[in-house]
């Protein structure tokens, strides 16, 4: 993922031109879509890696979009230009981390430790409130012990969390399909690991896709923990495309949902397009806007 | 077509419904309204304030070719509209108390053998069947004794071109303890019996509480699956856009597993019931 996100700021870099057209044409696309102001909108970056990332912050803004999220520090500036956030912030992680390996794995605990003390105040800077954390690949360790693992750590970093208003926030995924043994594989284990550590700085992403291949009942789950969620990500189930009629989750219900527990936060699109060609994935990431803004 | 389901719309809930849905049943036995793909049906109890007749006829009307969950004391009237049974009830003792209790197995297979012989007469091939709750037993015993009560029908059950059909059912919400909760455990067991007069009732609604992963899981399990049933989660009420499961698409899914037998919906209509019977059903005519 972020190696097609290194490629894409390289090939942006490397055209001198870019830029200065990018804002010309961002003159010609001045009135955003309209929508309702119920849901704030964001969309993954990695799942348009072929659009250069300064086109797809003009497009996402033409869209309604609010947020390009999955970005890092360079990025931020560039939306930062464009009045846009990310509502989901990430960087390159060290050597040795990552998705499969993360919090509940003790020997990455320093290494991850100094990366959010030297991040958290970089994203407070740039206006960005979440940051991207993971539990890691089990790798034979029991639920009981990656909670405490996961707690041990999150405890040395909330100070500065806390500090700058920043929010960790760690990613629910599928352990059946997506990222075999992942640890943080459902909503009630997340829970319990946002009561162990016990701060409103460390949250749960509710992946709808994930969670819907892992366990479903998601207007329900999203009623009973929807304190301990800090961020919501979208995909159709199965096959991770578009939201519409070709797969089984219904999304406008969902959010509503959403809305109804009181949540100010983003919902950002997480599908891979089916087309392949930049207006057929900017008509899907149109269309699945239009499905979540009830 | 159209016409004739606007008319509908209308008319029900007016004074006038019952007379003129005979004279519109009449006109519509000859031209189903519905593309032919999915199999309708629903169950009985959703609609238990409404007399069997009456339900009958409106069944007909929406173009439903059957209904579930009915007693050989039912099977006359259905009959006489032109209906089907697609999942007779009338033996075994009730969700909770099943084939994973080795107990109970004499008195289960005595009261599945006598009913056999009438759904065959009645010309019907479903039966319900249960594993019945846990009460502390593991997965494992549970299959060991499910197979050795259920192996001990299916000759008969084959003799008389019946299939049991045991319910999933979430253990979560409205079936607490219910063994029969996962699709694995349904699959493995069928795969223990090991004949095709044994096999699942895939209900939607309550697969989506215990294990989401619909589509995937019905096209992997597809051979074990004889019956679907439909219900909004959460709620359990109409499938429509209050909740979260997007039936049509699910639709496609079945129907591309090859699947011939029926869809029952089940779910507690808020709203007028035969209304939401029938937007029920259009929702699931892809």
């Amino acid at each position: 993922m972020s190696s097609s996100r290194r490629t894409a700021l390289k090939k942006l870099a490397g055209t001198a031109l870019t830029a200065a057209a990018f804002e010309s044409i961002a003159m010609g696309m001045d009135t955003p879509m309209k929508l309702k102001g119920n849901i704030r909108h964001s969309v993954s970056r990695w799942c348009y890696s072929s659009i250069p990332f300064e086109e797809l912050v003009q497009i996402s803004k033409s869209l309604g979009i609010e947020s390009v999220e999955l970005t890092g520090p360079e990025e931020w500036k560039v939306l930062n230009k464009y009045g846009m956030t990310s509502a989901m912030g990430w960087t390159d992680w060290p050597k040795g981390t990552g998705l499969t390996s993360f919090f509940n794995n003790p020997k990455n605990h320093d290494t991850l430790v100094d990366l959010y003390t030297n991040l958290i105040p970089q994203a407070a800077n740039a206006g960005v409130r979440n940051l991207i954390c993971f539990s890691g690949n089990r790798n034979g360790l029991g639920d009981y012990q990656g909670l405490l693992n996961s707690q041990k750590v999150l405890k040395r970093i909330m100070p500065i969390a806390e500090k700058n208003n920043v929010l960790l926030t760690m990613e629910l995924l599928s352990s059946r399909d997506s990222h075999p043994d992942y640890q943080a594989d459902n909503v009630e284990w997340g829970a319990v690991l946002c009561e162990m550590v016990g701060s409103p700085n460390f949250k749960l992403l509710y992946d709808i896709f994930h969670m819907q291949s892992m366990s479903g009942d998601h207007i329900r789950n999203i009623r009973r923990y929807h304190q301990y969620i800090s961020h919501y990500h979208t995909g159709g189930h199965p096959g991770r495309h578009e939201i519409d009629e070709t797969q089984e989750i219904y999304y406008p219900a969902i959010v509503k949902a959403i809305i109804a527990t009181g949540y100010k936060g983003f919902i950002g699109q997480e599908f891979v397009p089916t087309a392949k060609d930049k207006a057929g994935m900017v008509e899907s990431l149109k269309k699945s806007v239009l499905i979540c803004d009830v | 077509m159209s016409t004739r389901r606007s008319a509908l719309k209308t008319l029900t809930g007016t004074a006038l419904t019952l007379s003129l849905t005979e004279t519109l049943a009449a006109q519509a036995a000859a031209a189903p309204a519905l593309k032919g793909n999915i199999n309708h049906s629903a169950c009985r109890w959703c609609y238990s304030k409404i007399p069997l007749e009456e339900l009958c006829k409106a069944a007909k009307e929406i173009g439903l070719k059957a209904l579930d969950l009915t007693g050989p004391a039912e099977w006359p009237v259905l009959k006489k509209y032109d209906l089907t049974c697609s999942m007779a009830q009338g033996a075994g003792k009730g969700i909770e108390n099943g084939f994973n209790n080795p107990a109970l197995h004499d008195e289960l297979i005595a009261s599945y053998e006598a009913i056999f012989p009438k759904l065959k007469e009645a010309g019907l091939t479903n039966v319900i069947c249960f594993s019945g709750n846990r009460r502390g037993m593991a997965d494992e015993q549970g299959l060991e004794n499910c197979a050795k009560g259920l192996k001990r029908l299916m000759s008969s059950a084959e003799k008389h071109g019946v299939v049991m059909i045991m319910e999933l059912l979430n253990s979560k919400v409205n079936h607490k303890d219910y063994m029969c909760d996962h699709t694995a455990w349904g699959a493995e067991l069928c795969r223990r019996v090991g004949s095709e007069s044994f096999k699942l009732l895939y209900d939607i609604y309550h697969m989506q509480i215990m294990e989401g992963d619909i589509i995937r899981t019905l096209k992997e399990n597809s051979k074990y699956i004889g019956h679907y049933h439909t219900g909004g989660n959460p709620g359990r009420n109409e499938i429509d856009e209050t909740q979260e499961i997007y039936y049509p698409a699910v639709m496609k899914a079945i129907l591309d597993t090859g699947y011939k037998g029926f869809v029952a919906q089940e779910f507690i209509p808020k709203r007028d019931p035969l209304t939401s019977l029938k937007q029920g059903v259009l929702i699931c005519d892809v």
